[in-house]
């Protein structure tokens, strides 16, 4: 299986790392962002059809809370209301994990490529050539070099620049992306996953070679600019964690205030019928969230 | 069947989440974790006794007449001393632990013995140190820690400043220590550990060890350049490019100088003109330092072969195919050639006509020279363990393992 996952996966990824170092001057930092912006740009497709399905999962959001508290007592019945709901709206809740789970094992594959081509100590060195094609640019590259700006890339970066930058960047990547909480007990929850990961990661950032940091920024820098362009905008970086008032359904950036038109009491609607309009709002939404194109807004 | 469809998806929607996040995490705790022993010293013989590193960051006098009997350690000549791990100030504390600033200090370098010292070098991170030990009186203070006996000296002198990290050997001609260092420099130094002149700049990473000849010394790094630097004041007299890095130790015989590169090549160098001889071409990289004896260089080669080569004109005389990449330099002794594969084989060859004359198999992975004397070969395997072979039965004579030794 690992002779398999080396041949099919590690090695060509890694030997286009190494060649596309040769063809850049000998820079590995060079060669690290270009790669990562190729592999990036190759799987766009896929990355804008997860950030879609994401949000049009969220856009679903305020209607799941409903039905959350609406059938609390009844896990049954809310399951297949919820199923009901993602029907109707054309939504395949594992939609966003495909991509994902293609993604995978490029992302690992470019991990380990990063982590076996800088060669740390002489054993990774010697390791290295069991994965080596016979490529002269390959021959003419190794050993690396791991100098570049102000990082030696086979080691962690002493100052505390790249620990900020990778947790900088991760941070402002999944504000952009998750949805204020309702309450107080979601809105601790949300607020430590979006603290911790970025934490977790400058911190591995002061330990860890700073090629693999180098490729964490460039990876989450283009990451927000995706984020950026299918999401119309900073997402929710720019609402706050907690919505001032609470109400009832969580409102996202994506449903400005519209001017209310005001109706007289002869005019009112009957609370079945507002109900009914909302409904028929929230999943039109989320299958318009769901087939808008990019740069759809 | 809705109600079975939707708890499907929901338990399945968890178990991928978990399946990503144990992904996740065993990707970082295999970054996390490097591997924990490390380092390939060869053994320095002198009077019955091996000197070499271990790879626990030690250097260890054995002695083979006791190790042979199963004498208890340490028999006579024998002493194991730790090799201090080099505080340097800069560690760094984040929300969950600290990252420390120095690495443990590893032994990459074979020892030399020149009179009453056995030179070390060591590998720590970014760091080196150059250290002379009493190889017949190493002790410790009353508190455990290595004290320095008369004579022994370490270089830089400063407890606290350091060269780069050193990977290859050094070696010791008419009293001087010649040796390379991660930091791209080549030093010179006497018996007391002064340097004879100022350390030459190559301008990167220095992995192998130098090679002398006629008053000068031959050296080269990682940018694909060899020099020829002067003995006497450490001035360049000449600097060859080559279009690979050279990945082997360099081996001067005749009027040529041999070593292995990253493209694949096995190189025959004059060393008059710099002009290349021959250049051999195998499936993989000459890791190994080759030997050069009788007019025929025996190379080991990472793509599983062992090659005869024919030293004047590149022709390869024979191959032998081993099981697995030869990593370790190979040594001859009298007609037999002995080299250790990777995996832990050791081969037996007729250095004539590479006809196999026996295996012995160790078990354990193998990257560390070989070392022979007096019709025994010792290998210093992965397991950390010392091994004795005899070549002419194929016998192991007798094992040591220093990992229960404190």
């Amino acid at each position: 299986m690992a002779e398999l996952w080396n041949t099919i996966i590690l090695e060509p990824v890694l030997n286009s790392l190494i060649a596309l170092c040769t063809m850049l001057g000998d820079s590995f930092g060079l060669a690290i962002i270009v790669l990562t912006v190729v592999v990036r740009l190759a799987l766009f497709p896929l990355t804008v059809r997860q950030t879609q399905s994401t949000k049009a999962m969220q856009t679903l959001q305020p209607k799941i809370q409903e039905l959350q508290k609406k059938y609390a007592k009844n896990q049954q019945k809310l399951q297949q209301e919820m199923m009901k709901l993602y029907k109707e709206a054309g939504i395949n809740p594992l939609g966003c994990l495909w991509p994902m789970l293609i993604q995978l094992p490029i992302w690992i594959a470019l991990y380990q490529s990063i982590m076996q081509a800088l060669a740390a100590t002489p054993e990774n060195l010697l390791s290295l050539s069991q994965h080596l094609y016979s490529w002269a640019a390959v021959g003419q590259a190794v050993p690396l070099n791991d100098q570049f700006l102000w990082l030696h890339l086979s080691r962690p970066d002493p100052n505390l620049i790249l620990a900020i930058l990778v947790g900088g960047t991760m941070w402002v990547q999944q504000k952009m992306v998750t949805p204020p909480a309702t309450d107080q007990r979601q809105q601790s929850m949300t607020s430590m996953t979006t603290m911790m990961m970025p934490l977790m990661f400058g911190f591995f950032t002061l330990s860890f070679p700073s090629g693999l940091a180098l490729y964490w920024v460039v990876s989450n820098i283009i990451g927000i600019i995706i984020q950026y362009f299918v999401s119309g905008g900073w997402g929710y970086l720019r609402t706050p964690s907690v919505p001032k008032a609470a109400p009832t359904q969580a409102q996202t950036p994506a449903q400005k205030p519209v001017p209310v038109h005001k109706i007289s009491p002869t005019e009112q609607p009957s609370k079945t019928v507002q109900k009914a309009t909302e409904e028929s709002k929230t999943l039109k939404k989320a299958s318009e969230e769901k087939k808008r194109g990019l740069f759809g807004r | 069947m809705v109600n079975k469809v939707t708890s499907f998806f929901k338990f399945k929607t968890k178990r991928v989440s978990l399946i990503f996040c144990f992904i996740a995490l065993s990707l970082l705790v295999s970054g996390c974790t490097g591997p924990g022993y490390q380092g390939w010293s060869g053994f320095a013989g002198h009077d019955g006794i091996l000197y070499f590193g271990t790879m626990d960051g030690r250097v260890l006098a054995i002695n083979t007449s006791a190790r042979s009997q199963g004498l208890p350690f340490p028999s006579e000549g024998e002493w194991a001393l730790s090799v201090k791990t080099p505080a340097t100030t800069g560690g760094m504390c984040g929300p969950i632990g600290c990252v420390p600033a120095a690495q443990p200090a590893t032994l990459y370098a074979t020892p030399v013995v020149a009179g009453n010292l056995v030179y070390v070098a060591t590998y720590a991170g970014d760091n080196g140190k150059v250290m002379a030990i009493n190889r017949l009186a190493p002790g410790y203070d009353k508190d455990g820690i290595p004290a320095w006996n008369e004579g022994e000296w370490f270089y830089p002198r400063k407890e606290s400043k350091f060269i780069g990290a050193v990977v290859g050997s050094p070696i010791v001609v008419e009293d001087m220590l010649y040796i390379g260092s991660s930091d791209g420099k080549l030093y010179a130094l006497d018996e007391k550990g002064n340097e004879k002149w100022a350390p030459f700049e190559t301008g990167d990473k220095i992995w192998t060890s130098p090679a002398v000849k006629d008053n000068a010394v031959y050296v080269s790094n990682y940018e694909r350049k060899l020099f020829v630097v002067s003995i006497a004041d450490g001035s360049l007299l000449r600097e060859i490019e080559v279009p690979s890095a050279i990945a082997s130790s360099l081996v001067i015989s005749g009027e040529s100088v041999y070593f292995g590169t990253f493209d694949r090549l096995l190189y025959a160098v004059d060393i008059a003109d710099g002009s290349e001889r021959w250049k051999f071409e195998g499936g993989n990289w000459f890791w190994a330092t080759p030997i050069v004896k009788d007019g025929v260089v025996y190379a080991g080669c990472l793509d599983h072969n062992i090659y005869a080569i024919d030293a004047s004109t590149g022709e390869k005389l024979w191959q032998f195919i081993a099981d697995a990449p030869i990593a370790s330099a190979p040594v001859l002794s009298d007609n037999l050639l002995v080299a250790a594969s990777k995996s832990g084989v050791i081969y037996v060859l007729e250095s004539a006509s590479g006809d196999l004359a026996r295996t012995v198999s160790i078990g354990s992975e193998v990257m560390a020279p070989l070392y022979a004397e007096e019709n025994m070969v010792y290998v210093h395997a992965r397991n950390r363990c010392v091994y004795a072979i005899d070549m002419q039965s194929g016998d192991k004579s007798w094992e040591f393992c220093y990992s229960d030794i404190k």
